[in-house]
């Protein structure tokens, strides 16, 4: 438990209650529509806008009773979606301004940190540039670069990947992934493409409160989820490496005691994370031994939720994990499908995260 | 060249304006700040009156100071501070006198100056751990810069072209109160126009030389964007 929070904020008509924890290393998606108050909450954590309550971070009191402790004391990394570069200093000077102020737990940052950083966005070349010159891709570049040099014990992200291309989202993505092995990183989005591949923990904002947190796929698919009605509505399997089949381009991953095949060009890591969209997933009663479906895969019925436009949501239960099925009402009433019906569920594609 | 007195002249005129502008400098810059980053209860009245010597004739604002700095004057304490019965026709009185008249010339540029400051910019610099004094020193007064330089040209030639408050408390005592403008407007009374000819180009040249440096310089400065 590396931050964990209980406070209050009121704005206007606005008012902001949130209490959560946030586990010790690896991303957290802070997700919700615009206007439910994520960037508020990921201020007030900085220390940037006031608030009631408490906050602590590793035993730190960083709010309390006691008064807050100022921004510049908390040892976060901050990156807004605009990169908000000091206008007057280079990007050498940026990073700079950064790492001068940055303490490791009391010591001077260590000059090898400076060269990690570097080396983890490419941001050499862009050393001697005036920040004015920059892409958008080469400024987020380094924007996120000043937020690692501080030296942070918890990044804070705001819709950093927002303004940014597919490709430039992907490479950038990989690196906060990176970074999030190690410290607590705090992501708000409201993309679920980055909900689904960088988050392993979802801290769901409505209307100034947290509705829902926990692991990624508890919160989609969990009762009640506000995603089940989103078009892109799906879950991220957890699986285990096998083994990779040359000849078809296939990798073979274990789920619980199932294997799950899916296209790829290469063997890929050792826990790789599947995600599956509820409309990619049909269900049949039989398993059907002459279907050109890649992975059909035992499953339980573990609630019908029944959507607009004669569409219904299946959670299913599968190897232990959550998967969901979006189907039409009136197949569900064929098929008869009930919490507790045994089905098969045919993915019909699914991606690598 | 110049009549004599006249060099004694420009040398307290210029005197003048460097010390009221460095004062104007140093106490407008908190003004400034508070009055720049958020609107308070009471904010547009004390605006208003800190703007009021743009507006008042220079005499009226002469003769209170006046009234205010005289040995019986609600200001009549700060006289014996320097050992005299009060600071009206002196020097430091001038000074007092200056610094008020000119104020809104300094105030406004940099006013308007850290109003452009991106807020972010400023949370961006407290997230990477520096703090408030560290902030205005690294990101505050760069990005401030042509508003400082506004501030100190406008406050220096307001002061240096200053009349009516200065007659009004200084009076024409030379090397102590007699600064140019009055000098010249002496030498008028007195018929004496080849003197005011050469005094006023003085004034006039050198008023023109430093506008010149400083567009020269801001143009350098924004570079070739």
């Amino acid at each position: 438990m590396s931050l964990s929070l209980d406070i209050a904020l009121r704005r206007g008509a606005f008012a902001l209650s949130v209490q959560g924890t946030l586990p010790e290393r690896g991303v957290t998606i802070l997700f919700g529509e615009s206007g439910a108050g994520k960037s508020s909450l990921l201020r007030a954590v900085a220390g940037l806008e006031p608030c009631q309550g408490r906050i602590e971070f590793d035993g730190e009191r960083w709010q309390g009773r006691a008064g807050m402790l100022p921004a510049h004391r908390r040892p976060v990394g901050l990156m807004l979606q605009k990169p908000t570069l000091f206008p007057h200093l280079d990007v050498t000077g940026n990073l700079r301004y950064a790492a001068r102020r940055a303490t490791m737990s009391g010591q001077r940052l260590p000059a090898q940190r400076w060269e990690e950083v570097l080396e983890l966005l490419s941001l050499a070349p862009l050393l001697p540039r005036r920040v004015q010159g920059l892409s958008g891709g080469e400024a987020s570049r380094v924007a996120l670069g000043r937020a690692l040099l501080s030296a942070p014990r918890l990044l804070l992200l705001d819709e950093p990947l927002a303004a940014l291309d597919q490709a430039r989202r992907q490479a950038l993505m990989e690196v906060i992934g990176r970074v999030a092995k190690t410290i607590p990183v705090l992501y708000v989005s409201h993309h679920l493409d980055e909900v689904l591949t960088l988050g392993e923990h979802l801290w769901w904002l409505r209307d100034g409160a947290l509705a829902a947190q926990g692991e990624v796929n508890d919160v989609l698919a969990g009762p009640g989820s506000p995603l089940a009605e989103h078009r892109d509505a799906a879950v991220v399997l957890r699986t285990r490496h096998l083994r990779y089949e040359q000849d078809h381009h296939l990798l073979v991953l274990a789920l619980g005691a199932c294997e799950v095949r899916v296209p790829a060009s290469g063997p890929g890591g050792d826990t790789p994370r599947l995600r599956v969209a509820a409309r990619d997933v049909s269900l049949t009663l039989s398993p059907a031994s002459d279907s050109s479906v890649l992975n059909i895969l035992p499953a339980v019925v573990d609630d019908v939720r029944s959507l607009p436009q004669g569409q219904c949501l299946v959670r299913l239960r599968c190897e232990q994990q959550w998967l969901l099925a979006r189907l039409s009402s009136y197949s569900r009433d064929r098929l008869r499908l009930a919490p507790g019906s045994r089905v098969h569920a045919q993915i019909k594609a699914a991606a690598l995260v | 060249m110049l009549a004599a007195g006249d060099t004694l002249a420009l040398w307290v005129s210029v005197k003048l304006a460097l010390i009221t502008t460095v004062i104007l400098l140093v106490l407008c810059t908190p003004l400034a700040w508070w009055l720049a980053r958020r609107f308070r209860p009471g904010q547009a009245l004390l605006e208003s009156l800190l703007a009021l010597p743009l507006v008042l004739p220079p005499t009226v604002l002469g003769f209170y100071l006046l009234l205010f700095l005289g040995p019986d004057g609600p200001g009549g304490w700060l006289g014996p501070l320097l050992e005299r019965p009060g600071l009206a026709f002196s020097f430091a009185g001038l000074v007092i006198g200056s610094v008020v008249y000119s104020l809104p010339f300094v105030l406004q540029p940099l006013k308007n100056a850290f109003a452009a400051i991106d807020k972010d910019v400023l949370d961006m610099a407290a997230a990477a751990g520096a703090g408030p004094l560290d902030r205005f020193f690294s990101v505050v007064l760069p990005l401030a810069r042509p508003g400082y330089l506004s501030a100190a040209v406008l406050g220096f030639a307001h002061t240096l072209g200053e009349f009516g408050v200065v007659l009004m408390i200084g009076g024409s005592i030379a090397g102590e109160t007699r600064v140019a403008s009055v000098a010249l407007y002496e030498h008028v009374e007195a018929g004496d126009y080849a003197s005011a000819q050469r005094l006023a180009l003085v004034l006039v040249v050198m008023s023109l030389v430093l506008l010149w440096a400083v567009f020269r310089w801001q143009k350098k400065a924004r570079g070739p964007l």
